[in-house]
């Protein structure tokens, strides 16, 4: 439960970023899976192609139309200040933004910063148009993406679930399946993945993958079987393979004995 | 238009308050914290905390499904706090009610000889009606 005290799991996400928090750097990392902005070294927005969007998650459940979100980019997204147009209109409260604009960030970060997201490139400068409101050091985002990663795997330590679709189970006799969990599988169509099922519902989309683990751990969900992996040619060894030369003398004396004895 | 470390400082004020954090449950991720933990690591607490608050606000018996009436549930759940006393101090955890789909809580860790837990689970609430109000 305490990543820092154990040692050996200290290694490093992304060494660029480490650098570029050293130096407070201000612009855009972009990696395959994902962009991180940084202010001074922090990290002020991140996005990801693998979850939804502030958007996404503040119109979805109704408490943000989406005309409201709409007209704050038109209005305020080249003074790159969409975030404190919607606070300053009253289509949001303060607080509220803070909490959805948090986990976006955090769960950007977490696709973003995934091992074999690819090579990663820098645009010094470059900022975001949703303008500023917290910022997160680098180190801890890259703290709770390690943390995330091992949180998956105590759960339920089937990475396949994470870009399956989701096949739900019926439940055990008397077994609960919790508000949240309901909502979550009644959008589960066999067809959809946890990725979809993140947009459908307007949730962060790690949330999205840590339910689906728990889910499948509670045997609400199948989990997935990794095809058997192709059995490996091994060569046999020469000795057993290549045909030895009968051993003629030998074969000489045995018939010599049977001809003596009959 | 209060923030989260604005909110936070203010339940810090309150008598006997040693540690306050904003967490995550569904995640255990702490998205504020403010003063001291209890294991002297804010993420260690935040992470525990989450687990306690996601058991209430998932376990049936704090959290009947609502009936079938047609209309979506609502976003939070129907949890409003869960207070744990230990010998030497409180625990309130509050949980947050946003208008999209989120799982949060304010945890306010309070000093068993100067904190008042009546006084400080009703501040607790104005703290997280704030947090949410336009």
């Amino acid at each position: 439960m305490t990543p820092s005290t154990l040692p050996g799991i200290s290694v490093e996400v992304s060494p660029l970023l480490t650098r570029l928090a050293a130096e407070r750097a201000t612009g855009a990392l972009l990696r395959d899976r994902g962009t991180l902005f940084l202010e001074d070294g922090r990290i002020v927005h991140a996005e990801s192609p693998a979850t939804p969007g502030l958007d996404v998650l503040l119109t979805t459940g109704g408490g943000l139309a989406p005309e409201r979100w709409r007209e704050a980019v038109d209005r305020a997204g080249a003074r790159r200040q969409v975030a404190r147009f919607l606070v300053d209109s009253g289509g949001l409260a303060g607080g509220e933004l803070e909490i959805c604009h948090l986990a976006a960030i955090f769960d950007a970060a977490f696709f973003a910063l995934s091992p074999g997201s690819g090579p990663s490139r820098f645009r010094r400068g470059a900022t975001h148009w949703i303008g500023s409101m917290r910022s997160v050091p680098a180190a801890a985002v890259e703290r709770e993406t390690r943390r995330r990663r091992e949180l998956l795997d105590a759960v339920w330590p089937y990475p396949l679930l994470d870009t399956a679709p989701v096949v739900p189970r019926a439940a055990a006799p008397g077994q609960t399946v919790t508000a949240r969990q309901r909502l979550l599988l009644a959008q589960a169509d066999g067809i959809r993945t946890p990725a979809d099922l993140a947009w459908v519902l307007g949730r962060p989309a790690f949330h999205t993958l840590l339910d689906v683990r728990r889910l499948a751990a509670a045997g609400l969900v199948d989990t997935p079987h990794a095809p058997a992996p192709a059995p490996v040619e091994a060569p046999l060894p020469d000795w057993m393979t290549q045909a030895q030369p009968p051993d003629v003398a030998l074969l000489r004396r045995l018939r010599d004995a049977l001809e003596a004895s009959l | 238009m209060p923030g989260i470390d604005e909110c936070l400082l203010e339940a810090m004020t309150l008598p006997g308050a040693r540690g306050a954090a904003l967490v995550d449950w569904s995640s255990g991720l702490a998205l504020g914290t403010v003063g001291e933990s209890p294991v002297g690591d804010h993420e260690t607490t935040a992470a525990e905390t989450a687990e306690l608050a996601r058991a209430a606000a998932e376990y049936e018996s704090f959290a009947p499904a609502a009936p079938e009436t047609g209309t979506p549930d609502p976003a939070g759940p129907p949890l409003e706090d869960l207070i744990v006393t230990t010998r030497t101090g409180y625990h309130v955890l509050r949980f947050v009610e946003t208008s999209f789909d989120s799982s949060v809580f304010l945890h306010l860790w309070l000093d068993r000889a100067d904190g008042n837990l009546a006084l400080a689970r009703h501040r607790l609430r104005a703290l997280a009606e704030g947090l949410v109000l336009r």
